[in-house]
């Protein structure tokens, strides 16, 4: 996969992967943005489970 | 050498300055993020510490995982309203357009030195009020309670205080005049007024008071580690206050609100402050672990005019900062049976409370921001109770949705069994005899493990 949004580093700028492709940024912003939602949840359930004996 | 060859090199020679200035002042804030690492390896040190044996590793993990969990949202939001709300409540899409998480500037970018460094030092900033909100709250907190309110508080409310009033065009500042050069408002009073609110709903330990409302003593497993955590807080304080002055190539230091000034006034001030705040508690408690909280206490309370006080007026800042620091923490758990388990409100929210209003006291200095006023007593008195305001609401209001869906705090037995036990696959002195273990049938609780939930080393 060619996540390079250069061809040369003459005058390049914004040069990060996928700088030039918004739905790759938006499908990778997703993805992190859902990991850190969904541990927090996983938190709350691993809390619940912990909690069962202390009931 | 002709004219024109003088002139290319002229042209060579204020490039390479250009750049050497740029490049000296990622390295400026590089270093001063570093040094705010310690702040946190200093609350760790202390909150452990300040918990007892059957909850040290649990207050860990909840101080680690504010850390962690500050860093993405800062990329996802908060860096965007910090750019985007310095008039209000009304943004300003255009000039927060480089703070979105897709934007070219939040990356790897050789037009853009500055947006990543600051971005960085701001998340310190950010993870300093968890942190502080954090403390009080040891022992009790469920831990996914704990993250959402360290991300609204961290990624969020401060961020908003200080679009307002730590920002050369937030409107503290262009309407009432205000000045604050340390952050006292933004970080220390919105993160202690916050962990003041979530206290409140959160409740205290089981057997902090006595059944007839007497404050009982819950001592910590280690005074020693909480001091010399508080000690490593000191430290990466001047990497704090470093990150608060801004670097100008070419040019003298200014502060955030673009008055000029130098980190001699800095050292000087922060220095003297820092003595104050020791011995304002050392009168007042005759304890190490007061007195290394009123050093803080009294950096936080001379923060606002770091850069304008005349040093011994910054020490006796500090000393009034060190002695209300233990007093108002006294008061609240008295009068109002709070257990604030570390004295967070006291140190951040009161400190920080105090050095606003002083500055205002000691005022008369202009601002430079178009149609400001000077620095006066008022300006500082209303910027002050809008910072408490906007630290005590949302950590009141979410805190109390959280109870009432019964997840704000961990079930009673669970508390008296000890999070380490419940929650921690892990022990933290592994050779020693857990309290909780001593105190109760150690057969019955030694048979119980914590669920594993990931890999267990």
């Amino acid at each position: 996969m060619n996540a390079s949004p250069i061809t040369n580093w003459e005058g390049a700028q914004a040069y990060f992967m996928f700088a030039d492709n918004p739905t790759m940024l938006t499908v990778i912003l997703g993805l992190a943005v859902t990991v850190t939602v969904g541990t927090i949840i996983a938190s709350y359930k691993h809390e619940q489970q912990t909690y069962i004996d202390y009931q | 050498m002709d004219q024109v060859q003088a002139a290319e090199k002229i042209a060579e020679l204020q490039t390479m300055v250009d750049m050497s200035g740029t490049v000296n002042m990622e390295v400026f804030y590089w270093w001063c993020t570093a040094l705010m690492v310690i702040i946190h390896a200093g609350f760790l040190a202390y909150e452990m510490g300040a918990s007892r044996l059957k909850n040290a590793l649990a207050s860990g993990v909840k101080n680690i995982l504010a850390f962690a969990f500050i860093i993405p949202t800062f990329f996802f939001f908060g860096w965007w309203i910090y750019l985007a709300m310095y008039n209000g409540f009304v943004p300003d899409f255009e000039a927060a357009a480089a703070g979105l998480p897709w934007s070219s500037n939040m990356g790897p970018n050789l037009t853009d030195n500055a947006s990543g460094i600051f971005w960085g030092a701001f998340v310190l900033f950010a993870a300093t009020t968890a942190s502080v909100f954090s403390g009080a709250v040891i022992e009790r907190i469920r831990m996914s309670a704990f993250i959402v309110l360290a991300i609204i508080l961290g990624s969020g409310v401060w961020i908003l205080a200080a679009s307002w009033g730590w920002h050369p065009d937030g409107w503290l500042t262009t309407v009432w005049g205000f000045h604050d050069f340390g952050a006292a408002g933004a970080v220390h009073m919105v993160a202690g007024f916050f962990a003041l609110g979530v206290t409140i709903n959160l409740g205290a330990r089981i057997g902090r008071f006595s059944k007839s409302g007497k404050p009982l003593v819950i001592a910590g497993h280690s005074v020693p580690m909480s001091i010399i955590g508080l000690m490593l807080i000191i430290v990466g304080f001047f990497g704090f206050l470093g990150g608060c002055i801004i670097y100008t190539p070419g040019g003298q230091w200014t502060t955030i609100f673009g008055t000029p000034t130098t980190l001699s006034a800095i050292s000087f001030n922060t220095l003297m402050a820092f003595s104050g705040g020791i011995i304002g508690s050392y009168v007042i408690t005759r304890q190490p672990f007061w007195m290394m909280s009123g050093a803080l206490a009294g950096i936080i309370s001379a923060a606002p005019g770091m850069d304008l006080y005349y040093p011994p007026l910054a020490f006796l800042v500090g000393i009034i900062g060190g002695v209300a620091a233990p007093l108002a923490d006294k008061y609240i758990t008295a009068k109002f049976k709070i257990d604030d388990a570390v004295g967070a409100f006291g140190v951040h929210g009161v400190g920080g409370l105090v050095g606003i209003v002083m500055l205002g006291v000691f005022s008369g200095f202009p601002n430079v921001a178009e149609g400001a006023p000077a620095i006066s007593l008022l300006g500082q008195i209303k910027s002050a109770l809008v910072m408490a305001a906007l630290g005590f609401v949302p950590g009141f209001g979410l805190s109390f949705i959280l109870a009432k869906f019964n997840a704000l705090r961990v079930p009673p037995k669970a508390e008296e069994a000890g999070l380490d036990l419940v929650e921690v696959p892990l022990a933290a002195y592994p050779e020693s005899v857990p309290a909780s273990i001593s105190a109760n049938n150690s057969s019955k609780v030694s048979t119980k493990t914590t669920p594993s939930s990931g890999l267990t080393l």
